[in-house]
């Protein structure tokens, strides 16, 4: 009995330390797989276990090309991450598969302490509440090399005829002017809708939901753009990102549209700050304001315990920190900027040695970001169909339409929102 | 022996249920998928009976990529072909080198389908690749080309590419047959006057014939269901013009979101090989008879 009893007592001694033991454990599912990046988020994370008792955050990375046939499966199967860094395409994806509670009044809160870009919360705010936690932004950018543009005597272009006679000046043995992708990709989506973002075709959606894809101000971009594609190389119709980085390292480009070249223009090009050009996108007059793509990444909540849902919480809030965030964003310097205002000014952004040294080029692409929207997550106007129409690059496929069927932009552009229409109606 | 058939059946029991499971429960599921109307995985559907299968046969996008697989096969068969037959021809004579010359020509064979498609991409590439200096050295072309820019130079890029990694496989294979047939044969054809082309007629030929018919049938199953080099090279473009069923299959499933009938072309294409595996292996069976 002596025995049983105090078997039962350390029993009741043990359990709370068991359970304390246990704590809350957080999976992070993220697709910056490069070795630095994964490394720099580590740090992070070592950092926030650190200050937190019972919390314990893991990384596992995954690949883009798979996430959006692994996510939802592995949601599915009960077998999914806590948090995820997700875009905002993906989220309405992932919410047909799982509830996921709104995040509003996290983003409230954290909005009030770091200010955050009015479009990237807009980017998730849709169906009466904000999905996911603005995290890092992606910008597009026109790329260009100062020296290239004065030895051919011409301004950095700001608007598409300047951007077209710009293009055709540099064009010469060897050279293409402008590399512009033609891909059924998601590269050819970003950049052909930076040119309908200043063409006035900002809106895919009539506020009804109905597809607006098919009007005379899409055709102009689309118009536009095919003009400015007959400067790029031949095999620009199988471009992706890296392809037209390196067209323009290997200065066998003129000029780019590009979120970022600063890390491969550093490490392999001619790494020389005083001559990499970044500028906004050329809008379609001088009487206009320049307009960019811009993707404000966030961290989707997708753990349905309350107590995980909170750990998730302060981890992300850890991230949004001043202290905290630059180093976050310069997981990769140069491509990641910053969503808030006080992350736009912390110290551990600007010191960051790559960051520093281009300096002048990272805080144009802030500038530029300023403008920034993303198809499908405009004016509110977000409906469930935009993945569907995302996912199957129905953007790119249009411009293929011209570019390598031969069609003219409008018929292209009606055949696109055909597409488009069916898409939304599966 | 009859007393031990019982026995032998227990033996053999195992293996076949775990086979049967392996390779039954994925088709059976893929069927009743094709019967429901699921969209992204993960979420619910109803039955709705073959319906998918009356859309996706009424379907342009479906024909249209049933005739470039077709076209895909048959070409990368004889391209195949003809490369592992000059091959094993080359191998099977005595040279210097020959026993190097055997094991290395499956490099290309060994090498992943990733790197593959990082090599020959940029070796394609029209700003920094070295084919077009070249054929622009050799006076071929007057400037770079796109090889990837119309849907007639994508298809012949990507047979290319996928015949340069699967011939010197197929090569081996023949080869393994060329040492099959008897030398004293070529021998007394030798003695009775007939010269390469005859002896190679007569005799390598005929006696080839079946090792080649099953490289056919497997050369077939596997050109068809090539994914990888297509999805990472030009993800069936431009304009849908290298799009083979299993590159729509995934496109279907995984960027259109419609689970169900990516499963029902997955069940007509299955249809249609084990179709074309049962006639092509008949055919063979009777001419190996004959």
């Amino acid at each position: 009995m002596t025995t049983l009893k105090t078997a039962c007592t350390a029993l009741a001694l043990i359990m709370p330390l068991t359970a304390a033991a246990e704590g809350v454990e957080l999976t992070l599912w993220h697709m910056e797989q490069p070795p630095h990046r994964v490394a720099r988020l580590q740090e992070l994370i070592d950092a926030f276990n650190a200050g937190h008792d019972g919390v314990t955050v893991t990384q596992a990375p995954q690949n883009w090309g798979e996430i959006y046939a692994k996510a939802p499966a592995a949601l599915a199967a009960g077998v999914g991450p806590d948090i995820m860094f997700v875009t905002p395409d993906f989220v309405p994806i992932l919410k047909q598969v799982r509830d996921i509670p709104s995040v509003q009044e996290f983003v409230a809160e954290q909005d009030a302490k770091h200010d955050f870009i009015d479009s990237a919360v807009e980017a998730y705010s849709y169906q009466d509440g904000v999905w996911a936690v603005p995290l890092y932004n992606m910008a597009m950018n026109l790329w260009y090399r100062k020296g290239d543009l004065a030895e051919a005597g011409i301004e950095v272009p700001k608007t598409w005829a300047e951007l077209q006679s710009a293009a055709e000046t540099l064009s010469k043995d060897g050279v293409y002017g402008l590399g512009l992708p033609a891909n059924k990709q998601l590269y050819t989506d970003q950049t052909v809708y930076s040119f309908m973002v200043n063409g006035g075709a900002t809106e895919i959606y009539n506020a009804d939901g109905s597809l607006r894809f098919d009007n005379p101000e899409t055709v102009e971009s689309y118009t536009t753009y095919t003009n400015l594609q007959k400067l790029s190389p031949p095999d620009s119709t199988s471009w992706t990102w890296g392809e037209a980085e390196a067209c323009f390292i290997s200065e066998s480009c003129g000029m780019i549209l590009q979120f970022s070249v600063i890390t491969g223009y550093d490490t392999q090009g001619a790494g020389d700050p005083a001559d990499l050009g970044v500028a906004p996108i050329p809008a379609a007059s001088a009487d206009d304001e320049s307009n960019t793509i811009a993707y404000a990444n966030a961290g989707l909540i997708l753990s349905e315990d309350e107590a995980e849902r909170a750990a998730a919480q302060d981890f992300l809030a850890f991230l949004l920190e001043p202290e905290n965030y630059g180093r976050f964003l310069n997981m990769e310097p140069g491509l990641f900027m910053p969503l808030t205002a006080t992350g736009a000014e912390a110290e551990s952004f600007w010191t960051e040695p790559l960051t520093a040294k281009y300096r002048e080029q990272i805080e144009q692409i802030i500038a530029n970001s300023q403008n920034g929207q993303l198809f499908g997550f405009t004016s509110g106007r977000t409906f469930p169909s935009i993945a569907a129409i995302s996912a199957q690059n129905l953007i790119a496929e249009t411009l293929q339409d011209i570019v390598v069927r031969g069609n003219t932009p409008a018929d292209a552009v009606a055949a696109g929102q055909a597409l488009m229409v069916e898409a939304a109606a599966d | 022996m009859r007393g031990s058939t019982p026995l032998a059946i227990a033996f053999v029991a195992p293996a076949l249920l775990l086979l049967a499971a392996i390779l039954g429960w994925p088709l059976i599921s893929a069927v009743v998928l094709s019967l429901q109307n699921i969209r992204a995985i993960g979420t619910g559907g109803e039955l709705i009976g073959f319906d998918n299968y009356a859309e996706v046969l009424s379907d342009a996008t479906f024909w249209r990529a049933g005739g470039i697989s077709i076209v895909w096969v048959l070409a990368n068969a004889v391209v195949q072909t003809i490369l592992a037959l000059i091959t094993a021809l080359a191998l099977q004579q005595n040279f210097p080198g020959v026993r190097i010359a055997r094991t290395w020509v499956i490099l290309t064979w060994i090498v992943p389908t990733v790197v593959t498609v990082i090599i020959w991409r940029w070796l394609f590439s029209s700003s920094g690749g070295m084919i077009n200096p070249l054929l622009m050295q050799l006076g071929v072309i007057e400037r770079p080309i796109g090889f990837f820019n119309t849907p007639t130079t994508a298809m012949a890029t990507l047979i290319f590419i996928n015949s340069w990694r699967w011939f010197p496989f197929i090569a081996l294979m023949m080869l393994a047959g060329l040492t099959r047939i008897p030398s004293d044969l070529y021998e007394a054809a030798r003695l009775d006057g007939a010269n390469s082309w005859r002896r190679f007629i007569r005799i390598t030929w005929p006696l080839l014939a079946p090792t080649m018919g099953v490289l056919l049938v497997i050369g077939t199953l596997l050109s068809f269901n090539v994914f990888d080099i297509i999805w990472l090279l030009t993800s069936g473009g431009p304009a849908g013009g290298t799009r083979t069923l299993p590159v729509l299959i995934y496109e279907t499933a995984f960027k259109s979101y419609n689970l169900s009938e990516a499963a029902t072309i997955s069940v007509l294409a299955t249809v249609f090989l084990m179709g074309f595996a049962l006639l092509a292996t008949r055919y063979i069976s009777k001419t190996e008879a004959q």
